[in-house]
């Protein structure tokens, strides 16, 4: 398969805008600059069947068509680089690699909807990525491909780097427009959308990394090259951070409708020390988890994982084998969503807390019989009814471990203890 | 203005484009049961109670930020939303002390009242509770629980969006959340106590008045604030004879919800005063009790027998008894020169959204009863206290005590012929009088205040009157006749009749018209 997202990450000095237009950078921009009105973009990217990358797999150009064309207001592009969700690497290896083509997906996002301020929200913690990212921004308007007239073209575009201070939340794409208006990372009340009323009630288009990265392979080889990879639904290739119990981790361009149980025993290199696999989460920590055996039959797109009762997601899998406490797992993950809860809204506020408290108690022997429909009870009240996806985020994994692995949380309850852990 | 309609609960709804699901329910008598929305602040979604089933959506939606649309169908007690009400009633209590009776807000808790309504059940939360400041000084008149606090963020939005003061944030992330001070920032803005109103549960309470009443042995009692002329509508909200609170009244014409911090303690002065419990009368060596009869007949006598007279009425005066002032001192003293007490004052911006700057709640009114002279209430007072006049008759106001520069005008007062205060209590200026008449307060009589604007509203009252003082309107109404002036309507309600009679800005006005909103006077 020829690589699309990761086709410069391995080429000598790949975050050089030097590397970069050796290899076919700005390429697309200068197409566009020079040949496509923004209205031609917009079309192009429909074509493709671009869907965004972030978890929700909306489709990119439609996401731009809601964008008004006579609002008198600044309408504004941001990259969103806050990749926090556990499991999730991707946008990381793009960022440090290949920054030069996140800047062109993101000058030619800005160029299609007429915006000319575009931000780069990066999380915090990717110290290194920001320099990489700032440097790659400098280089960019050295060359004349960002700030006044692009190319000659007449077209302004300024993009700014904004670093988040270290909250999951600011990953969801209103939470992070409040953090970056310079408020609390709250994510807002919808509607109005983004698309509308963004930041600072401005249409703002936010793309992640990987959406915004694709952009200049499409519009280079055409919609077309693009829509003919993957499946009638999801289209091009999408990338996987692929960690926890296996041979080879790492991050993993992957065409639409690769089987899954391939790629993980032949691509990934399996489970290794000669252990099963127990379960794998395909989609990052929000993600329902699959059991081992149900995994045959899933091929890797949206409409295949979600057949299966999980989502693509983030492309994070995680893998765990068979010496893996579930129950554990479940709180490790419980706790990290405790821990991460804005706040703003009650369900998650209070749903998520109580949820990681019972989760420890039955990891440390205090489970009672009551406590694993209490869980479910609890992620069926948070579902769907807070504020933004992080309530779902994470009602689905808990209520997913004990469904598929209730006779393990049966047993630490009636043992009360665990019964994984060699510790016990 | 485009109509919209929608069915709620299978009953047609008729509202405004523009309109949210809870308004347009509320206008139908469909009450929504919420926390954090609120008319007159921002839409924050944030405590879910709200969620109701909109046909055609797949997941509830929050009816505070759902806009209306032409033939939407709304189910606010179907089964999901029962059971989502339910579930966010039992998030919101999962961490609340369970300790409602040692809880001021208790018997007006949105948290008491919905779980009677929406949840009803045992705690399924076993978990250690998480644990927050308690009773944390916000300012003067505001402290803080933070583990009684749901985190609507009213009192947030109200101080960012009312006042734009912004001495409060929520802080931290999770069940960690809680309201907080910026720092080196104290909740001391003039309108800062009107979040413990919004606050729907015991987080923010009354520090003026927690813990002196159980909410529900109050008596409420509509009435208007006698702080000064904006005329805020308030409930006087009482227990044993004594004002325990006041409370807010909603009048979108005047003080939408709010009241100011001035005017909402202001009673403590206007009536924790020593009252007087009969006539007082100066003989040798002072003031000393005597009756009704004398003290009233010696009135009518020495005043009229000492023109010319001047005639100060309190600005808390009602328009009735103006009324009947005014015809009482042109009987006595057909010279005599009469105002209504009014001073000014600098206001801040933030005083500026409620207050006016003065403290004559009526003294619009008063004038308009022809309780006025040329050049209005200074110039008199100086004449006063040049010695311009032979008598004066005072009701309700200690000049003494309000002008630092007092010795001119209380040896003014003290050479007078005659001077007769009438007050509640035996304040300065009464001690100068021949005859001192023991009166009622604003929380003890009916009338009418007109207020800056020229809205007429009415007062109730509140409390009993102590033993041995008559209404103000009774004293006037005695004296009159004594005086020989045709007999005055025996109660408020009759002299306001008369003066829709008789002041032709307020022909047709009665009380059944002025109601509990008021009425404005046409300009």
């Amino acid at each position: 398969m020829e690589k699309i997202l990761l086709r410069n990450v391995d080429a000598p000095e790949s975050h050089t805008l030097a590397a970069y237009r050796s290899r076919g950078g700005y390429r697309a921009l200068e197409k566009v600059a020079r040949e496509m009105s923004p209205a031609r973009v917009i079309e192009e990217v429909k074509a493709s069947g671009l869907r965004g990358r972030g978890g929700a797999g909306f489709p990119t150009g439609m996401k731009w068509g809601f964008v008004p064309k006579d609002s008198p207001k600044p309408k504004y592009v941001v990259c969103n680089a806050d990749e926090s969700e556990p499991g999730t690497f991707k946008d990381r290896l793009l960022i440090e690699k290949d920054p030069h083509a996140i800047i062109e997906g993101t000058i030619i996002a800005a160029y299609s909807i007429g915006s000319h301020t575009a931000f780069i929200y990066i999380r915090g913690e990717l110290a290194y990525a920001s320099q990489v990212l700032q440097k790659a921004i400098d280089e960019s308007y050295q060359a004349g491909y960002l700030g006044k007239s692009i190319l000659g073209t007449g077209y302004d575009l300024d993009v700014v780097l904004h670093r988040g201070a270290g909250a999951y939340i600011c990953g969801e794409e209103t939470g992070l427009l409040s953090s970056l208006e310079g408020g609390k990372g709250w994510p807002k009340v919808k509607p109005p959308f983004p698309a509308t009323h963004g930041l600072f009630g401005c249409p703002t288009v936010v793309n992640n990394v990987e959406t915004l990265a694709a952009l200049p392979w499409i519009i280079d080889q055409g919609a077309a090259q693009y829509a003919a990879l993957g499946t009638e639904k999801s289209k091009g290739t999408k990338l996987f951070s692929v960690s926890g119990h296996i041979r080879k981790p790492g991050v993993y361009e992957v065409e639409m409708g690769y089987p899954f149980k391939r790629f993980l025993e032949e691509d990934c290199g399996g489970v290794p020390n000669g252990r099963h696999l127990k379960g794998v989460i395909p989609g990052g920590a929000s993600m329902p988890v699959l059991r081992a055996d149900e995994i045959g039959e899933v091929r890797m797109d949206y409409e295949s994982f979600q057949a299966a009762g999980t989502m693509l997601g983030s492309g994070g899998v995680i893998v765990m084998d068979e010496t893996t406490c579930m129950v554990k797992a479940a709180w490790n993950i419980a706790r990290f969503f405790a821990h991460e809860s804005c706040g703003q809204c009650s369900p998650c506020r209070e749903g998520c807390h109580w949820m990681e408290k019972i989760f420890w108690r039955v990891e440390n022997g205090q489970g009672e019989s009551a406590d694993l429909d209490l869980i479910l009870n609890i992620s069926g009240n948070i579902m769907g009814n807070t504020i933004c996806p992080f309530g779902d985020a994470a009602a689905m994994p808990a209520a997913a471990f004990i469904k598929k692995y209730r006779a393990e949380f049966e047993a630490h309850i009636a043992e009360k203890r665990c019964v994984i852990s060699a510790s016990g | 203005m485009d109509l919209v309609k929608l069915t709620i609960d299978g009953r047609e709804v008729t509202t405004t484009k523009g309109r949210t699901v809870i308004q347009a329910a509320e206008e139908a008598g469909i009450a929504i049961p919420h926390y954090c929305y609120h008319p007159k602040l921002a839409i924050a979604g944030n405590c879910r109670m709200c969620l109701v089933e909109i046909e055609k959506m797949p997941k509830l939606q929050i009816a505070c930020n759902t806009q209306v649309t032409e033939g939407m169908e709304v189910r606010t007690q179907s089964p999901k939303v029962l059971q989502a009400r339910e579930a966010v009633m039992e998030f919101f209590l999962i961490n609340h002390p369970l300790d409602c009776p040692i809880c001021d807000q208790a018997g007006e808790c949105w948290l008491q009242d919905y779980y009677m309504q929406h949840d009803l059940r045992k705690s399924r939360f076993i978990e250690g509770k998480h644990h927050d400041r308690k009773r944390e000084i916000f300012g003067p008149h505001v402290v803080f629980d933070g583990e009684r606090c749901i985190k609507c963020t009213r009192c947030v939005r109200f101080l960012q969006e009312v006042t734009r003061t912004e001495e409060l944030t929520v802080v931290n992330r999770g069940d960690h959340s809680t309201i907080a001070l910026f720092p080196g920032k104290v909740l001391d803005n003039p309108l800062s106590a009107n979040i413990n109103d919004i606050c729907p549960v015991g987080a923010l309470t009354d520090r003026d008045f927690r813990f002196r009443v159980r909410v529900w042995y109050l008596q409420k009692t509509p009435s208007i604030c006698p702080g000064c002329s904006t005329g805020c509508n308030i409930s006087i909200e009482s227990y044993q004879n004594r004002i325990a609170r006041f409370k807010p009244r909603i009048n979108e014409e005047v003080n939408s919800h709010w009241i100011c911090d001035e005017g909402r303690y202001c009673f403590h002065a206007l009536t924790e005063v020593e009252r007087l419990a009969s006539p007082l009368i100066r003989q040798e060596g002072g003031l000393v009790p005597t009756d009704w009869q004398t003290a009233l007949g010696t009135v009518v006598s020495r005043l009229s027998a000492a023109p010319p007279a001047a005639g100060v009425l309190s600005g808390r005066s009602t328009n009735e008894e103006a009324f009947l002032f005014a015809k009482l001192l042109k009987q006595l003293s057909p010279q005599a020169r009469m105002e209504v007490f009014y001073r000014e004052r600098e206001l801040t911006e933030v005083e500026r959204i409620l207050k006016s700057p003065d403290r004559s709640p009526n003294f619009r009114g008063i004038r308009d009863m022809g309780v006025s002279s040329d050049g209005g209430f200074e110039p008199l007072l100086r004449e006063l206290a040049q010695g311009k006049f032979s008598s004066a008759y005072i009701v309700a106001e200690d000049l003494l005590a309000q002008f630092a520069a007092g010795q001119e005008l209380r040896d003014a007062l003290a050479k007078l012929a005659f001077l007769v205060v009438q007050d509640t209590h035996l304040s300065e200026t009464a001690r100068l009088a021949h005859v001192v008449l023991p009166a009622t307060n604003f929380a003890e009589k009916e009338g009418t205040y007109t207020n800056r604007k020229g809205r007429v509203q009415r007062l109730s009252p509140a409390l009993v009157p102590p033993a041995g003082v008559l209404q103000d309107l009774e004293i006037f109404g005695r004296l009159l006749s004594l005086a020989g002036a045709p007999s005055a309507p025996p109660n408020s309600r009759e002299v306001f009749s008369q003066i829709a009679r008789e002041v032709s800005r307020y022909q047709g006005l009665s009380y059944e018209r002025i109601g509990t909103q008021g009425v404005q006077l046409e300009t």
